[in-house]
């Protein structure tokens, strides 16, 4: 049986926290499923292929760090793009949104460009913004969703391919918002930080069904079910 | 003028204050509302030492306070840990003479690191001594560069840095600064690997290379290089060795210490508070056995028993996952059969129902240690999930959300009760326990 490949760009660069909590629960899964999976974590001394992988996670980084990670990403962009366009597996969580834009201004003013799968700019603030977000995901919309922000940039112009509709918290600037992130053919994109996929089952779900396919099988989530059905019951709001 | 007006009304408030317990931030406070530049007008007889850091720094401006007095000296320090601008502008206002002179041979300022920049916006100490850094309250401070930046609007050029060797982040502070540096060589509990999920320094800090690792004491300090620039572990002016976790006892520069806090992270600070009173020129050996003497405070480790039971509570700070890594080699030191439980609350200055720091959290480590871990407090569930991803079985992890409910949960456990939470939670989950 074929293994399914994971790459964790820029483990060691863009290590927030809490990321490592994503690929904890994908990796519980595909093994409860018995799945093969195998898990490379390559980063600005590697020459990634992305179209040599199932799946690729980046999560979000320092300022400083995300810049450096830029200007190496974007040398593999054209090999991103076309790992996109033929439906690999793709999560991008924080600011790690800001290498798939057409460009974001870093920390030091300095603008550098993304990789230009979506049209959308980028732009470090400085400032500590963190917002719960209550929402539903573009492919469950009766499921709601809960996540968290704790970012120092923002995103202006985003306004195709949503992953999540927005019901309370914020979406990809500061302010109130209809929705946030982008899903596009496999690429899911998300401003919800840390382990954003043991939070939401359901967004593991559709994530694992497109990385597994045929040999998809089912699982007891019925835990991490009703720690968000507790969190979500204090947004009465929402 | 404005001085001694605000000289006295900090006076004033202190010795009010002091009789209802609130006597450590607000006389501060009001006194620099009344003189902002009240910091700068003070004048010191004797040196000023700075101490700041993510992890230790109260326990280790203590140790020096402690060492100096020992040694016949008088000392001037915020001592209850009160370390923000208000806390530290109390301490000097009551140190003072009404004429703005402090006369102590010391004074030992602990500092959070976020406030570095204002605290010392008018004044500098003449040294100052970082712990560590790591990430710490990412809601609040957002990540070490930040910290860092602080850190370094902070720092004046003649400010002496006393460094933690085995920490890249905070060995690269102030390059330019003059600096001498501590460190522990390698023990019997160094890994090879790091054995914690954080580990802030997986890239250099100079040229975001990825860093290779001698040894690691704890999380991400140990003995690094960077492959790509050659950054390295500076050499150490002052280094704990023969370090013997069984007694507590080791050395540092040869001389014998001891310590009944037995782990790599108090050997370090207790080597840290030993250079630090070296360069303020007290005699090496005097340090040492001052040091010796000096317990470590209740606060944050408490015994008690609960019926036949012994309970421990251990406190860690709210979004540190250091600190509660720190907590969990705690539980795993102490014999016999143990019950964990652990309170987590939501994040506690905004109330956002954030767990993503638990990700951070060593949690694997207790894994088949402990009888079974107890889940409770707002997030219990999301702790529980947490748990079941670590590798605990179903029955080792019980959740009871309610704190009112939580005693009989607890009476159907096994072992010495470890209570991990929080300084803020800690009082409601005791009157529970404790009942």
């Amino acid at each position: 049986m074929n293994s399914v490949k994971i790459c964790w760009l820029y483990d060691d660069l863009l290590d927030l926290y809490g990321d490592s909590g994503n690929l904890m629960i994908l990796e519980k899964r595909l093994a409860q499923m018995g799945i093969p999976w195998e898990t490379s974590r390559l980063s600005l001394a590697d020459e990634p292929d992305f179209l040599a992988y199932d799946m690729i996670y980046i999560g979000p980084g320092k300022a400083k760090n995300l810049a450096r990670a830029a200007e190496h990403f974007v040398q593999f962009k054209e090999n991103a793009l076309q790992a996109v366009e033929e439906g690999r597996v793709f999560l991008i969580t924080g600011n790690a949104r800001l290498l798939f834009g057409r460009e974001f201004t870093g920390f030091d003013g300095k603008i550098r460009p993304g990789a230009g799968l979506f049209p959308y700019t980028g732009k470090e603030t400085g400032s500590v913004f963190i917002s719960d977000v209550v929402g539903a995901w573009a492919f469950a919309p009766d499921t709601p969703s809960y996540g968290f922000v704790n970012r120092t940039a923002h995103i202006e112009g985003n306004d195709e391919f949503p992953l999540c509709s927005v019901r309370l918290g914020a979406g990809d600037g500061e302010g109130p918002a209809e929705h946030e992130g982008n899903l596009y053919k496999n690429f899911f994109a998300t401003w919800q930080l840390g382990p954003v996929l043991v939070k939401n089952p359901v967004l593991l779900r559709e994530i694992l069904v497109r990385l597994a396919g045929d040999r998809m099988a089912d699982y007891d989530d019925s835990l991490e079910k009703k720690a968000l059905e507790l969190t979500l019951a204090e947004f009465p709001q929402a | 003028m404005r001085f001694q007006i605000a000289l006295l009304a900090g006076k004033l408030l202190y010795a009010v204050g002091r009789r209802m317990g609130k006597a450590t931030n607000l006389p501060g406070e009001i006194a620099l509302k009344i003189c902002p530049d009240m910091m700068g007008r003070f004048r010191f007889s004797g040196k000023v030492l700075a101490v700041t850091g993510s992890n230790g720094k109260t326990t280790t401006a203590n140790m020096i306070a402690h060492i100096l007095k020992e040694n016949g000296y008088t000392v001037a320090n915020n001592a209850k840990g009160s370390n923000l601008t208000g806390g530290v502008a109390t301490t000097l206002l009551t140190s003072s003479r009404m004429n703005g002179k402090i006369e102590q041979d010391f004074v030992v300022l602990e500092v959070d690191e976020r406030y570095s920049r204002l605290i010392f916006r008018d004044f500098s100490p003449d040294f100052l001594l970082c712990t560590n850094l790591f990430r710490d309250q990412l809601t609040r401070n957002g990540n070490v560069d930040v910290i860092l930046e602080k850190l370094h609007e902070a720092i004046k050029p003649s400010v002496k840095l006393i460094l933690n060797a085995n920490d890249p982040i905070s060995a690269n502070l102030a390059p330019e600064n003059p600096r001498v540096y501590y460190g522990m060589g390698r023990t019997d509990l160094s890994t090879d690997r790091c054995v914690n999920i954080t580990h802030d320094a997986k890239v250099c800090p100079k040229c975001f290379g990825r860093m290779e690792y001698e040894y690691f004491h704890y999380n991400h300090i140990g003995a690094f290089h960077c492959p790509s620039c050659g950054y390295r572990m500076p050499e150490m002016k002052y280094q704990a060795a023969q370090t013997d976790f069984v007694t507590g006892d080791f050395t540092v520069n040869g001389f014998p210490v001891h310590t009944e806090y037995k782990t790599p992270f108090n050997i370090l600070n207790t080597t840290a508070a030993v250079a630090a009173c070296a360069e303020l020129g007290l005699d090496f050996s005097r340090c040492c056995e001052a040091v010796s003497r000096f317990v470590v405070m209740k606060q944050r480790y408490d015994e008690f028993k609960v019926g036949d039971r012994t309970a421990v509570m251990i406190l860690s700070k709210n979004q540190n996952p250091v600190s509660f890594d720190q907590s969990i080699s705690y539980v795993l030191e102490l014999p016999g059969e143990k019950t964990v439980v652990a309170y987590v609350n939501n994040i506690n200055h905004t109330g956002h129902r954030d767990t993503t720091w638990l990700y951070d959290i060593g949690f694997e480590r207790l894994c088949g240690k402990v009888d079974s871990v107890v889940c409770t407090g707002p997030r219990a569930w999301d702790l529980a999930v947490r748990l079941r991803l670590a590798g605990f079985p179903d029955s080792a992890v019980r959740v009871e959300r309610e704190l009112a409910a939580l005693k009989p949960v607890v009476d159907d456990t096994r072992g010495t009760i470890c209570i991990l939470t929080e300084l803020y939670d800690a009082k409601s989950i005791l009157e529970v326990i404790g009942k």
